[in-house]
């Protein structure tokens, strides 16, 4: 067990009780933001994991998870738009923490890795974290356009 | 030594299937299970098999929720359209 592993450890049992608990409990707009906040999460952990084993082909679970996170929560913002229009989201700000931890957990992973084709892969899987988690949330926060009200 | 990891994620998959479980609403079943989906990937990226992980993240985090969301949506029109010629 290195500094690496105890890190993802301490994430996953942080964040992942707040997101379990949030997803579990509440009303619906601050299940959706809990459910972004996984996906949020469990992306840097999958790196700090790869680092931490030595295996960089772990890295193809968070490049998928990357990809896919943030088309879950689109699902969710396009076919509950009919009821989060009526009550906006709330509690984005663990998701910005949560953003911020992925950037650091992907800066100190690339220092690690040292320059390379390893290391652009780390960039681009972190690139489409961040910015596929800021468009989830946004998309949570502002509302789908046109969502919902185009088949009645 | 990543007993203390394994444990934790162990923890994480048994509460969320626990929520899943315990949830009435189809639509908020279906958050809970977008997250069992992602809690499970972990428990298995942890275990050393991230080929079962990557496929579990295709189907749990996207594919089941999608599902779910059209079919309620489907129940609920016809349930409104029924009600609308009655």
């Amino acid at each position: 067990m290195n500094g690496w592993t105890v890190t993802a450890t301490v994430a996953l049992a942080g964040g992942g009780a707040a997101a379990v608990w949030g997803v579990a409990t509440g009303p619906l707009r601050r299940r959706v933001v809990a459910q972004n906040l996984s996906t949020t999460l469990a992306c840097p952990a999958l790196l700090l994991l790869a680092q931490g084993y030595r295996r960089p082909s772990y890295v193809d679970v968070a490049l998928v998870l990357a990809l896919l996170g943030p088309i879950g929560t689109l699902v969710f913002a396009r076919l509950l738009a009919e009821d989060l229009h009526e009550d906006p989201p709330i509690g984005l700000t663990l998701t910005w923490v949560a953003v911020a931890f992925s950037a650091a957990v992907v800066a100190a992973v690339c220092a690690a890795t040292g320059p390379g084709r390893a290391m652009v892969k780390l960039l681009v899987t972190g690139a489409l974290m961040i910015s596929g988690s800021l468009v989830a949330s946004r998309a949570l926060a502002r509302g789908m356009p046109k969502g919902g009200d185009r088949h009645e | 030594m990543n007993d203390m990891l394994i444990a934790v994620t162990l923890l994480l998959v048994a509460a969320t299937a626990t929520a899943a479980v315990a949830a009435r609403d189809p639509v908020r079943q279906a958050l809970v299970l977008a997250v069992l989906g992602v809690a499970l990937a972990l428990l298995f990226t942890v275990l050393q098999a991230p080929d079962v992980a990557l496929s579990q993240l295709a189907v749990g985090s996207a594919l089941t929720p999608l599902l779910l969301l059209l079919s309620v949506r489907k129940v609920r029109r016809r349930g409104r359209r029924k009600g609308r010629t009655e």
